[in-house]
């Protein structure tokens, strides 16, 4: 007979409160506005939240940069818009092309790996960085199956135009890609990972193959990412050279370093936080020219937090709530 | 035939160009153990503030000198204020340099702004000569023999004086170098600033011959670098000519042949490398 697993506490914690009331407000969100633009922001934050996760993986979990991550966003933006363009609006083609996405996905970060691994770690943050432009040139120069620069739009289900059936369904894929990764970090191969990140050479005396763990979790971040492509192209039915860009890449690192690396939740904060403050930096612009190059601002903030910060904000919070809790011992 | 030679002599150039774009990032590698990931960015400002000067004063000599004191102030500013407080971990050097990147990319934008901008060259560099079917045009001369004089320059450097001599032992161990009283975190700052002066001038030259500029000059040609580097091996001179000059001729080539594919035969090149001799064709 199955042990039943003692519960902890009969009290809820305050982290779980806080997360189950931050869920309630975005189940509710789409019922609270009829605000098109809030529904939009929202559905970006919440896909480029789970990008931001898949590159937590790499740079918080893992203790490797990658500066060729918006390849396998492009790569599944591209694939499901290619797909669905030549097709017209059915349902086997696209579930065929998010299949396609996800095969061809590990095969690229396969193919990273081997050439870049091998060798010292400064070499994977290149070598990635030199395939990522690569893809983001060919897509520019290869017009007629992608329309160069100026992209171009497509067709989806009936089902996958309706804003709040996106809405839920990005909402879910956070949850999912959290739920996932987190799972992933906390298994046996995660803590092999957390082990590599902290002292490689000690992990590989222990026994372990590094090259073959690193390898895993290029292949999980980068699969992830590119399903947070597939969900890019359907809620915006539009695709561009923008996406497969090193800019992109670069979101993704702001938001893991502003958030906290190594904590995967910090990829939801830093997403959230840069839309938040890119919006009020662009509602300034008319007052001074400065903030329409918010970019500027942000690689300032994250020089900073690189610096001064390593933890993020939800590292800093964290530490800070630890020494609060060390001051007062009664409370909680 | 005589095409072939004229590509030859072209790549030539393209790769007298890259070296002096790609030899900062390979000896502030070898010397500091930093991959500058902000490098591009040292060659745009270069690149900016030089053809700035240039068209302002109408003095070439005077852009040139511009690119590379700019380039190198912003070298400097770059490792007192952002990389001193990471010497040691790698990971946040990388990031530290990708957000200079960033930033420096962005400054350029929001002083310039984003559009291209057209420069012609002086007109005692313009046209070149004919000699049995080859083309020789000046400004490509020019920068071979640049990039040879910073080349021959930085042998000199290295191997033949007491500053080189710091550098070279600064490479094997800082820590020896410092006990005996040399002043090393100022020898790491000058080297910064010296690789970043190159960079800033070959911005310039690259600039001006291209004639016409935009802000994505700085990403693409550090692609270049990057991929040189890998291929003659990290904190080698020798081995970053040998590969810019590899690349510059592979370009020329393609530019001629498939232009469309130029980029790619040179990543191709790069992954082939890292597949047949991961630590590149000249490692020390």
């Amino acid at each position: 007979m199955p042990l039943k697993r003692p519960s902890r506490s009969s009290q809820i914690s305050p982290s779980t409160a806080i997360k189950t009331l931050l869920l309630g407000a975005a189940i509710a969100f789409p019922y609270l506005t009829d605000a098109r633009l809030y529904m939009v922001a929202a559905i970006d934050v919440f896909i480029m939240a789970a990008f931001a996760m898949s590159y937590d993986l790499l740079l918080g979990f893992t203790g490797i940069v990658s500066f060729g991550h918006a390849l396998f966003f492009g790569l599944g933006a591209y694939l499901v818009a290619i797909v669905m363009k030549s097709s017209g609006a059915s349902w086997l083609p696209f579930l065929a092309a998010v299949l396609l996405t996800v095969v061809l996905a590990v095969g690229l970060a396969g193919l990273i790996g081997v050439l870049s691994l091998r060798v010292r770690d400064v070499y994977f943050a290149m070598v990635t960085l030199a395939f990522g432009e690569l893809f983001a040139i060919g897509v520019e120069k290869w017009r007629t199956v992608t329309g160069g620069s100026d992209g171009f739009n497509f067709r989806l289900p009936e089902f996958l135009i309706d804003k709040n059936h996106v809405y839920f369904l990005s909402l879910f894929f956070m949850l999912a890609s959290l739920l996932i990764l987190r799972r992933f970090v906390n298994s046996p191969v995660g803590r092999v990972l957390l082990a590599i990140r902290e002292n490689e050479p000690r992990a590989q005396a222990l026994g372990y193959n590094t090259l073959h763990y690193k390898q895993i979790s290029i292949l999980v971040s980068g699969t992830v990412a590119s399903l947070a492509g597939v969900m890019w192209a359907v809620a915006h039915r539009f695709v561009s050279t923008e996406l497969p860009s090193l800019n992109r890449t670069i979101d993704a690192l702001l938001m893991t370093i502003i958030g906290g690396t190594g904590t995967l939740y910090g990829g939801i904060v830093g997403s959230l936080t840069m839309r938040v403050i890119h919006d009020v930096l662009s509602g300034f612009s008319s007052s001074h020219i400065i903030f329409n190059r918010w970019l500027l601002i942000f690689g300032l903030i994250y020089i900073l937090i690189v610096l001064f910060f390593p933890a993020g904000i939800i590292g800093s919070a964290a530490k800070m709530i630890g020494r609060w809790k060390e001051r007062h011992p009664q409370i909680s | 035939m005589s095409i072939v030679i004229t590509l030859m002599l072209n790549g030539l150039a393209n790769g007298m160009l890259i070296f002096l774009i790609a030899i900062g990032v390979s000896v502030i590698f070898g010397l500091m153990g930093i991959m500058n990931f902000a490098h591009g960015a040292l060659f745009m400002w270069g690149a900016y503030a030089g053809v700035t000067t240039y068209l302002a004063t109408g003095s070439f000599l005077l852009g040139i000198a511009a690119s590379g004191i700019v380039s190198a102030l912003w070298g400097l500013a770059m490792e007192r204020l952002t990389l001193r407080q990471v010497y040691g971990n790698h990971l946040a050097q990388i990031l530290v340099t990708m957000g200079a990147l960033l930033v420096l990319t962005e400054a350029v934008k929001a002083i310039w702004g984003p559009n291209i901008i057209t420069v012609g060259t002086p007109t005692v560099l313009r046209g070149g000569w004919e000699v049995g079917g080859v083309i020789f045009l000046r400004y490509k001369l020019l920068t071979i023999g640049i990039g040879l004089g910073i080349f021959a320059g930085l042998q000199f450097l290295l191997n033949r004086t007491r500053l080189g001599m710091m550098i070279r032992a600064g490479v094997e161990n800082p820590e020896m170098v410092r006990a005996l009283g040399i002043r090393i975190r100022l020898v790491f700052s000058l080297v910064f600033a010296l690789g970043a002066a190159v960079a800033g001038i070959s911005g310039m030259i690259l600039a001006v011959g291209q004639g016409a500029f935009g802000p994505d000059i700085g990403l693409s040609n550090q692609l270049l670098a990057f991929i040189v580097v890998v291929v003659g091996g990290l904190g080698s001179v020798t081995g970053t000519l040998i590969g810019a000059v590899l690349v510059g001729v592979t370009t020329s080539f393609m530019a001629y042949f498939l232009p469309d594919l130029a980029m790619a035969v040179n990543v191709g090149l790069m992954a082939l490398l890292l597949l047949v001799r991961p630590q590149g064709l000249f490692s020390n």
